[in-house]
């Protein structure tokens, strides 16, 4: 009856104590002689509030928690690539300095997750910025102040900073220097950010919150593009005032023509239509495949028109979502509908278009314009899904009806109209 | 697996490649999915061999057969491009159901044959039974050896720098510890004995009041039961009732220099202690000790933390002071040492000490 598992090589080992949470990997320990210390080798240490079980009389999770983060960092041998911590019962304490001194100090660390509390901030020290290996850096409530000789992490490949205090240019000169970096996320800064953003390698962006001001100078290689905009509803009057001709669709996409993706939440589509119209783009969105769009206000001509000039960009278009915003008015007076004429290109043919989703439509004239675009224009659409808002549902029928005759240039296009 | 019945369906169309197993049997499987492990098409592109039966690829010492055919129908799955995620992620889950020591020699075969994704599957599954269990149940699973010494055991997060102190402490640890136990046992024993008693109290009461010299008896045996009764109550109380004798016995050990147990005695750790002690040394090496003390209550873990950090501070200072304080009966020290004397069950030494 000889052991099956002790003595598979190191690495497995690793693999598989890696695999298991914290609290079972240390306590392998007790198995054997030879376990003794095969857990204090793992280089990956992820700790949440599961490490510590039950409470001991006297003692908070958040004090347990942090005994034993730093014991397992002092009973650890041999390098540490990613530590982890992630639980909403840790807040800023003064142990949180010492494991990152700790890290900083053997700077091997290239996974970096802090996710703590939310009640505080937690002030990073500036120690982390000597971690030179890091590749992978995730901050959540805490605040940062690079120093100002910092040169950057030069292996950073992804930065994610939730709810993090730091100023403006000090997040522009992290993210211009750092050249590998191809995923970034930014959300829910305290003040609304205005910044812009250099990011020659950058493919991946993630953008929530409400920012005033965003300027993508320098995305060559941006392919994904993400964004969840929040808006008060005054900043669109203050917007209009400041930026007069600064049209926010051309600062923010102009310099991104090689997106593959595109996903505007919340009040994106009113961000992009803020300042004047571009008229028709001059670069082309070859590789845009996706694009969705949400809370798009079909009675805002200007909308409408970032709408228009974003997909009459995107030849090769394969999907597209659109959800109505919500109408004040159910039969709004038809305004510019020779827009759609007016402005696209004129024989304007979608050779990928297949899969066309709207929702919340109210069949007001813009939407139905749209509708009617696309239906003329897509030459291998194959669904078109259809979903009517809730309010002004004696609308519908008329609806249905107008969308019977609109002509179809694709010969297998469904229209799927969902009743909820 | 005979290449008899492979010659009968059109061998050259598929072109084969020649493995031996550690055992020396050779077999031929089919080049693309051999070629799915990163090991095997290696020696294939860099070495030219496995072309042939005289040129068979040696496989490294960990494949054997049976579980070269276990691998071999995992790439032969994988290696087919138009499988879906849901369908590859299927197969997975029911491969991956054997035997714990098939598992534990798959991965093993797997991560010689440099095949990640299978290491990496066999691997999940391998935390996936370890997590959540007991130490026992994971040594018993994968047949570990239970070799760690008690003290080991109890603090399994000892300091690495191996500190005698620290090393003795532990023994004394482990010691009360399994005497607590005992002693927890002895009192379940001693609940069905109480029935007992009580019925001998009777009878006693009946003798002493028919008075008769058997009451001398009586009494003692009432105090022998007391002190077994509470042990839980304070195992140091306890100690005090029958430790003269104790004491007295250590002395005579120690001056008889039958000091085999009584290892705090020893002159030549002594010193090495006085020597090696800076004072920063905390007994209470607790870590996560809430899961290693499962059938300690509360109540006797505190004693024993206090009994342990009082003998740390007693380490401290000098050691020929102590023995003189010990040989002079000094209440507090007395109640530790007698544990060592006789090992095990502390009652045991009540018994055979009680000279009265």
């Amino acid at each position: 009856m000889d052991d099956l598992i002790s003595d598979l090589p190191q690495s497995i080992l690793e693999s598989i104590l890696t695999r298991l949470p914290i609290r079972d990997a240390v306590k392998t320990s007790i198995l054997s002689r030879k376990w003794r210390y095969k857990w204090a080798s793992i280089t990956e240490l992820v700790f949440d509030g599961e490490c510590v079980s039950s409470l001991h009389e006297g003692s908070t999770i958040e004090g347990s928690l942090v005994k034993f983060i730093t014991r397992v960092l002092f009973l650890h041998q041999g390098p540490i690539h990613k530590f982890q911590v992630s639980t909403c019962y840790l807040h800023s304490c003064p142990d949180i300095d010492q494991w990152i001194l700790f890290l900083s100090r053997s700077s091997d660390v290239r996974e970096l997750i802090l996710k703590l509390g939310e009640a505080e901030w937690v002030r990073i020290p500036s120690c982390l910025f000597s971690c030179k290996k890091l590749t992978h850096l995730e901050l959540s409530s805490c605040e940062l102040d690079p120093p100002p000789r910092f040169k950057g992490f030069l292996c950073l490949r992804s930065l994610s900073l939730y709810r993090v205090l730091v100023a403006a240019d000090a997040i522009e000169n992290l993210i211009w220097n750092c050249p590998l970096l191809e995923n970034l996320a930014l959300s829910y800064f305290d003040d609304s950010l205005a910044i812009t953003i250099r990011a020659p390698n950058l493919k991946h962006l993630y953008l929530e919150g409400d920012f005033a001001d965003i300027f993508l100078e320098n995305t060559p290689l941006l392919c994904n593009l993400s964004v969840v905009m929040y808006m008060a509803d005054d900043m669109a009057e203050q917007f209009e005032l400041e930026q007069s001709s600064n049209c926010n669709f051309v600062k923010f996409l102009s310099h991104a023509p090689r997106l593959e993706s595109l996903a505007g939440r919340a009040y994106f589509a009113k961000y992009l239509s803020i300042g004047d119209d571009p008229g028709p783009l001059s670069i082309t969105f070859d590789h845009l495949k996706i694009i969705e769009l949400c809370e798009v206000s079909f009675e805002d001509m200007k909308e409408v028109l970032v709408l228009l000039r974003l997909i009459t960009s995107s030849p090769n278009l394969e999907e597209l979502r659109i959800s109505a915003g919500a109408n004040t008015s159910p039969a709004g007076a038809p305004d510019s509908l020779d827009i759609w004429e007016r402005e696209c290109p004129a024989d304007w043919t979608f050779k990928q278009l297949k899969v066309v989703k709207m929702t919340d439509v109210d069949g007001i004239p813009h939407e139905m314009e749209l509708l009617k675009f696309l239906l003329g224009s897509s030459l291998v659409l194959k669904t078109m899904t259809i979903s009517p808002s809730t309010y002004f549902k004696h609308n519908r029928m008329d609806m249905l009806i107008e969308l019977l005759r609109f002509r179809r240039a694709s010969s297998e296009a469904e229209i799927i109209f969902l009743q909820e | 697996m005979s290449e008899g019945a492979m010659a009968v369906v059109k061998p050259e169309m598929k072109s084969y490649i020649w493995l031996q197993t550690a055992d020396g049997s050779i077999q031929q499987v089919e080049e693309e999915v051999a070629m799915f492990c990163p090991m095997i098409c290696r020696e294939v592109v860099q070495t030219g061999m496995g072309s042939s039966k005289n040129y068979a690829i040696v496989l490294p010492q960990r494949v054997n057969p049976p579980i070269l055919g276990l691998i071999l129908d995992y790439c032969r799955f994988h290696q087919i491009p138009g499988r879906s995620n849901k369908e590859r992620k299927t197969f997975d889950e029911k491969f991956i159901r054997m035997d714990t020591k098939k598992l534990c020699e798959l991965t093993s075969a797997a991560d010689s044959l440099q095949l990640k994704p299978l290491v990496d599957l066999t691997s999940r599954a391998l935390a996936r039974i370890i997590e959540g269990k007991t130490p026992e149940e994971i040594r018993e699973t994968f047949h570990l050896p239970d070799d760690l010494t008690e003290e080991e055991k109890l603090e399994p997060l000892r300091n690495i720098t191996d500190d005698p102190r620290i090393r003795l402490l532990n023994r004394l640890y482990a010691r009360k510890r399994k005497e607590l136990k005992e002693r927890e046992k002895l009192k379940t024993v001693e609940a069905e004995e109480e029935r007992v008693d009580e019925r001998s109290a009777d009878d006693l009461l009946s003798y002493i009041n028919s008075g008769d010299g058997k009451g001398v008896r009586a009494n003692k045996s009432k105090k022998k039961n007391r002190r077994r009764k509470d042990p839980s109550k304070d195992a140091l109380s306890n100690k005090v009732n029958g430790d003269h004798d104790e004491v007295e016995a250590v002395s005579t050990a120690c001056s008889h220099g039958e000091a085999k147990d009584l290892e705090v005695a020893s002159p030549h750790k002594a010193s090495k202690l006085r020597d090696s002690f800076i004072g920063t040394f905390s007994p209470k090496l607790e870590f996560d000790d809430g899961d290693m003390d499962d059938d300690l209550d509360p109540a006797m873990r505190e004693e024993l933390d206090r009994e342990v950090e009082d003998f740390a501070r007693r380490l401290n200072s000098d050691w020929p002071e102590r023995m003189q304080e010990l040989l002079c009966l000094g209440p507090p020290e007395s109640k530790l040492l007698p544990v060592h004397i006789n090992g095990t069950s502390s009652s045991c030494a009540c018994i055979s000490l009680d000279r009265r």
